[in-house]
């Protein structure tokens, strides 16, 4: 059943990532990628990272995606194929078949009959125990860095007097 | 009907479906019933009646993408706050300083993007 | 809910404050400045400057305090030993260094000045964590931490299109090349469980992985240090963003930054994937070939100072890298040797690569420019900024008596000690076709006819940048075994 349900994401999925970057209207491209991200969410959940799932709905979904769009929408003209498509899509194709048909090879042989153990979900409380006791490091790093991505964002971003 | 973990996804998952089920239905429904006129000017943005030049898209200002930001790092910061929430009592006092930093040090940006005057609107 | 008393399943990590207190007060600096930005008015914003520099200073001492100790907190995530003491004083002067190029340079850009300070102190606090860092998550989170300000600082002169040119290559390379890393690491985390760089290691032995996925996962995490590192094929940013950059920017990036990239290559090589040295081993020497080979070779065509140190920087990247391409997996001396090697030619050309720029700085900010034949007649002109350059530049070419003499000489003698002849050869041939750019501007200096006769003014703080690279340049040239010894007392750690 999990199988199945995988499948059905994994190809909406698929399709969603290939329309992402060959559409020609930049918005549907944000859309698309926000239905990349939600395949994602729920891929999560399937693999009972419940709580990252969620996560990944809140951030990627309700912020990232909206984040994005202004920043298309500060554009002036970006509907329809322009000159800053640097016409190389065959070779980025080529690379970026090879570097899947590798990578997926090599984790099918190295993962190949290993199951996932259905009975133990990652609970939110395991999660916090872990992230402000084991890994109370990159916590805190975390915070001066979101503090340097805003500062910097808005430095770059705001109008100068 | 499954049981647990994914027994509640199941559940949700029906409910989404009769929601897609639902408007799909009625969105069908009444284009079955509704008259059709197929004409340009139909379809043609409606601005004020006179007709529209050029697209449809305008240059947004810069303010709606800092505001955006704040909030994707505010955001971040609130998704941190329910995991914590779940062991605070158990881990105790440190947990508490670990989270009052953090959220301090955050603070600060809160603080930065008001005196850099961005949280003004005009 | 509450719990019973010792029935509790997470519980706090112990805290070590002194081991903790060079970040706490870089901490501290960092909301300082920053506030200071923004409460202070317009005259006294001049206070910057000073409070970073002072902080730093505090900051120098709380760490030299711990010399000598092996310190482990925050349950294992935070290790203070000589090889982190070591690193995290080469990035608090390295810091120091470029606060004092930046102070005059800032007051002819319309940069804004407190953004630059703390996003400088921000990336600066991202490599004190690498450097104590022995977990993959806590190395990851500390990369980012330096590479986001960076990117940012680079992109500072909003009106120069070439600044924002820089900014977006360097921001496009670091975002992709991070993501693979991360790719990477979550197969290193598949494979053995563990982001302790101990764990998997020991993981790593009793569960020997699949060779393919090692090299897949060693392969990617290299890429992401790659780009750091500015190695082949990770260094096209490289020219672009250090021309386009503030200078002090493009010093800090080719040094501070460089280096941190250094030190968490060689923690997890060393720490985590030395049982794995066959795997990585050919990668290594070839890409420290191709790295020193292609910087060196580009580099003769330049004409632009800047693009010619960073040209000349992916070269030094290359000889930095190639001691790696002799570790092997029971050869315990011989990797000490290596590793001290790299240490020794990050520690030399710390000083060598940051005096070189601040000479750039102080002449193309004075009148001068950035054009090798804006040097013309430079000797006759200012013989001190003259002997200067010359100096770090001949260093860096590694002509004895200086420090680059010394520390390729390290490099050297790990090649020959493990055997890899032909490795030593190319280097050798490399420093040869280094020569022809490195003398190049001395070149110009001595033998062109100079355009101007005025002399430059070199305000204090440049100068006695300056003085102190040359002075450390010309002393470790005399006496290598300080730095040498230095190293090796990491390398027990």
């Amino acid at each position: 059943m999990h199988q199945y349900v995988f499948v059905v994401i994994g190809v909406l999925m698929a399709i969603a990532a290939v329309r992402l970057v060959t559409t020609k209207n930049v918005v549907h491209g944000a859309l698309y990628l926000l239905m990349v991200l939600a395949g994602a969410a729920a891929i999560f959940i399937l693999l009972l990272a419940e709580f990252v799932g969620w996560v990944q709905v809140l951030l990627y979904i309700g912020a990232v995606v909206v984040l994005l769009l202004f920043g298309l929408m500060l554009t002036r003209a970006p509907i329809g194929r322009t000159a800053l498509d640097n016409q190389s899509r065959a070779l980025a194709a080529l690379v970026a078949g090879a570097i899947f048909a590798m990578t997926s090879m090599v984790l099918v042989r190295a993962f190949d009959g290993q199951m996932i153990d259905f009975s133990q979900t990652l609970t939110v409380r395991t999660l916090g125990g872990v992230l402000f006791t084991k890994y109370v490091l990159p916590f805190e790093v975390v915070s001066v860095l979101l503090l340097a991505a805003l500062v910097g964002a808005v430095v770059l971003a705001k109008r100068d007097e | 009907m499954p049981e647990g973990y994914f027994g509640d996804y199941f559940t949700f998952g029906m409910f989404a479906g009769l929601v897609v089920v639902l408007v799909g239905g009625t969105l069908l429904l009444a284009r079955l019933v509704r008259p059709r006129v197929d004409k340009d000017e139909k379809l043609s943005t409606y601005e004020c009646g006179v007709d529209p030049i050029g697209g449809g898209w305008t240059q947004s200002t810069v303010r709606y993408y800092i505001f955006a930001l704040l909030f994707v790092i505010f955001d971040v910061e609130a998704v941190f706050l329910f995991p914590w929430a779940t062991v605070f009592e158990e881990i105790g006092i440190f947990a508490f300083i670990e989270m009052m930093i953090f959220i301090a040090i955050l603070g600060l940006g809160l603080v930065y993007a008001w005196r850099k005057k961005v949280l003004e609107w005009i | 809910m509450t719990l019973v008393q010792g029935a509790r399943e997470f519980v706090a990590p112990g805290v070590d404050l002194v081991a903790l207190a060079p970040e706490l007060i870089l901490v501290a600096v960092i909301s300082g400045v920053l506030l200071i930005d923004l409460m202070l008015p317009q005259d006294k914003k001049g206070l910057m400057m000073p409070v970073s520099a002072l902080g730093l200073l505090a900051a120098l001492g709380a760490t030299l305090f711990l010399v000598g100790d092996v310190r482990i907190t925050l349950s294992g995530m935070f290790v203070v030993d000589s090889f982190a003491v070591l690193f995290k004083v080469i990035f608090l002067l390295a810091a120091l260094l470029t606060l004092a190029l930046s102070h005059d340079y800032l007051k002819d850009d319309e940069i804004h000045h407190g953004e630059y300070y703390f996003l400088l102190l921000c990336s600066l606090l991202g490599m004190m964590t690498i450097a104590s860092s022995r977990d993959l998550v806590a190395i990851f989170v500390s990369l980012e931490l330096i590479s986001l300000p960076s990117f940012v600082l680079v992109g500072l002169r909003k009106r120069d299109l070439k600044s924002n040119e820089a900014a977006l290559k360097f921001f496009l390379f670091g975002v992709l090349s991070t993501a693979i890393m991360l790719f990477g690491m979550s197969l290193v985390y598949g494979v053995t469980g563990q982001t302790s760089l101990v764990g998997i290691a020991s993981s790593l032995t009793q569960f020997p992985p699949l060779r393919e996925v090692a090299i897949l996962s060693i392969l990617f995490i290299l890429v992401g240090f790659g780009f750091k590192i500015s190695a082949f094929p990770f260094q096209w940013w490289v020219p672009d963003t250090y021309e386009g950059a503030p200078v002090p920017i493009a010093a800090f990036l080719s040094v501070a930054s460089k280096t941190a990239g250094f030190v968490g290559l060689l923690q997890i090589l060393f720490i985590g994937f030395l049982g794995l040295a066959d795997i990585w081993r050919p990668f290594l020497a070839a890409v420290a070939v191709l790295t020193m080979t292609f910087g060196n070779l580009v580099a003769i065509q330049q004409k632009h100072i800047i693009r010619l140190l960073a040209y000349s920087s992916i070269g030094q990247a290359g000889y930095i890298l190639i001691p790696l391409a002799v570790v092997g997996v029971g050869t315990p001396e011989l990797n000490a040797i290596a590793f001290q090697a790299s240490i020794v030619y990050l520690l030399i050309y710390a000083f060598m690569e940051t005096g070189a720029f601040a000479c750039a700085i102080a002449y193309g900010r004075r009148g001068g420019g950035y054009f090798v034949s804006d040097y013309a007649g430079l000797s006759a002109r200012s013989p001190g900024l003259a002997i200067a350059m010359t100096m770090f530049l001949f260093s860096l070419a590694g002509i004895p008596p200086l420090a680059g003499w010394a520390a390729k000489f390290f490099v050297f003698r790990a090649l020959i000690d493990g055997g890899a002849y032909w490795l030593a050869a190319i280097m050798a041939i490399n420093t040869v076709i280094a020569l022809f750019y490195y003398a190049a501007v001395p070149r110009q200096m001595v033998f062109a006819a100079p355009t101007e006769t005025r002399r430059i003014e070199i305000p204090w703080m440049l100068s006695s940048a300056i003085a102190l690279s040359a002075i450390v340049v010309v002393l470790i040239g005399i006496l290598p075994d300080i730095f040498g010894a230095l190293a090796r007392a990491a390398a027990g750690g």
